[in-house]
C-alpha cells in the first residue's frame, strides 16, 4: 500500500498588526530608514521637499507644495508677516513666542505643518534622494518626529485619499467647478475650498490662500471631486469633438468608469 | 505652559477614570499624540475612526441650519465613556481631544470640565 504524502494546507494569512508595520518600514523612503538608525543629522533633500533630521529624528519639513509654517502662522496664529521673516532671518524661536505666538499654538501648528510637507516630500520621485550632513534646524526643539511614525502616517495619508477618491490628477492640476445635476450641500470648510476653484487655481494656491495645510485642501477636493462637484481642467481635445461632454448624466458616467478603472 | 505630551499626560494623571486619550486632527485622521489604551484598543485606529463622527455631526448640523458649534461629543458604552471635545482656539483650529473613560470609575461632570481646563492650557 502507498501512502501519499500530501502537502500540508497553507497557512491562513493572519492580519499581524506589529509585523504590518515592519514591513512598511522603509518602504516609503529607504534612504530615510538608514538616516534614522544611524541617527544622523542634517537635510534629506529630495525631489518635492526637504527633510531636516536631528538624532535620526525629523525636525523640520518644507515642500514647495505645502504652505509654510510662516503661511500656517501669520493665518491663524496671531503672528504679522515682518515677525516671522525677522524670526527666520534670525534664526530665532524666542522672537515668535515675542511676537504672540503662543509655545502651544506653535508646537500644533509645527507639527501639522512638518506631516503636511513631508507627505508631498516623501512621494515618490524621479530622481534620488540627497543628504547633506550639518547643523540642526533652528526650530529643531519644537516638535521631533520619528522617521518610523512619519512614514506609517504617509502611508496612511495616501490610503485615505485613495480611500475618498482614486483619481489623483486633481493633486496637481488647476481645478475647475463642475455642475452635478443634483449638486450635494457642502460643509462650510469644504465650501471654502469650493468658493476658490476658478480653473486656474491649484490645490497649492487654494491652501496658501486659505492658510491651511495643503494635504487637508486634498482631502477637501477629493471628497468634492468624489461629489462631482470639482474636476480636473482638461485642455480641449481635438480627437473627440463631442462626446456628450455637455450631457451631466454622461459626464457622470465618465466619472463612475474613471473611478472603477482606478480601483 | 504645555505641549501636548504634558497635556495628553495631564488628562491621564488628572482625570478620574482615564484610560486613554488622544489629539487628534479630524481632516486629516492624524493622531497628534496618543497616550493609554492598549493592546486591543489602538487610539490611532479610535481617532481616525471618530473624525467620521465628527463630520457626520456637522453635516447634520449644517444641514438643520444650525449656527452653533459642538463643544463636545459623548458615546456612552456599557463600560465606558468615549468624550470627544472640539479645541476651539487659534492653533487648536480642527483639532479634537478624545477621552477614553472607565464607567465604573469616572465622574462625567468633572471629567468634562477638567478636559475643557487641559484644552484651554494647551494653548497657552
Amino acid at each position: 500500500m502507498t501512502v501519499v504524502a500530501s502537502t500540508p494546507p497553507p497557512r491562513l494569512p493572519v492580519r499581524d498588526r506589529q509585523a504590518a508595520l515592519r514591513e512598511a518600514r522603509g518602504v516609503v523612503s529607504p534612504m530615510l530608514t538608514r538616516l534614522a538608525d544611524e541617527r544622523a543629522t542634517g537635510v534629506l533633500h529630495r525631489e518635492h521637499g526637504t527633510l531636516h533630521l536631528v538624532d535620526g529624528r525629523v525636525v523640520h519639513a518644507e515642500s514647495p507644495l505645502a504652505p509654510s509654517l510662516g503661511t500656517l502662522l501669520t493665518a491663524h496664529g496671531g503672528l504679522d508677516a515682518t515677525a516671522w521673516r525677522d524670526a527666520e532671518d534670525t534664526a530665532d524661536e524666542a522672537h515668535l513666542l515675542r511676537h504672540g505666538v503662543t509655545p502651544g499654538v506653535l508646537e500644533l501648528t509645527q507639527v501639522s505643518a512638518l506631516y503636511d510637507a513631508a507627505y508631498f516630500a516623501l512621494a515618490p520621485s524621479s530622481t534620488p534622494g540627497r543628504f547633506r550632513y550639518g547643523g540642526a534646524h533652528w526650530l529643531a526643539a519644537v516638535h521631533p518626529v520619528p522617521v518610523d511614525d512619519l512614514e506609517r502616517e504617509t502611508l496612511r495619508r495616501r490610503a485615505l485619499l485613495r480611500h475618498i477618491w482614486p483619481d489623483p490628477a486633481i493633486d496637481g492640476a488647476p481645478l475647475v467647478r463642475a455642475d452635478p445635476v443634483a449638486a450635494p450641500a457642502v460643509p462650510s470648510r469644504q465650501a471654502a475650498v469650493l468658493a476658490r476653484v476658478d480653473g486656474v487655481r491649484k490645490a497649492v494656491d487654494i491652501a496658501r490662500e486659505l492658510g491651511r495645510p495643503a494635504f487637508h485642501t486634498l482631502v477637501h477636493l477629493r471628497r468634492l471631486a468624489a461629489a462631482g462637484l470639482v474636476c480636473v481642467r482638461t485642455p480641449p481635445h481635438q480627437d473627440h469633438p463631442s462626446d456628450g461632454a455637455g450631457d451631466p448624466y454622461v459626464a457622470l458616467l465618465k466619472r463612475v468608469r474613471d473611478a472603477l478603472e482606478a480601483l | 505652559m504645555a505641549n501636548t505630551e504634558t497635556a495628553l499626560k495631564e488628562c491621564l494623571a488628572s482625570i478620574e477614570g482615564a484610560t486613554g486619550v488622544a489629539l487628534v486632527d479630524y481632516t486629516s485622521g492624524m493622531a497628534l499624540g496618543t497616550l493609554g489604551g492598549s493592546k486591543t484598543f489602538d487610539l490611532n485606529v479610535a481617532a481616525a475612526g471618530n473624525t467620521d463622527v465628527i463630520r457626520a455631526k456637522m453635516r447634520t448640523m449644517e444641514h438643520l441650519g444650525l449656527k452653533g458649534g459642538i463643544e463636545d461629543i459623548l458615546i456612552t458604552l456599557n463600560d465606558q465613556y468615549h468624550l470627544i471635545r472640539l479645541l476651539t482656539g487659534r492653533g487648536g483650529n480642527g483639532l479634537f481631544m478624545y477621552l477614553v473613560l472607565d464607567a465604573k470609575r469616572a465622574n462625567l461632570a468633572m471629567a468634562r470640565h477638567q478636559l475643557k481646563k487641559i484644552e484651554e492650557e494647551l494653548e497657552v
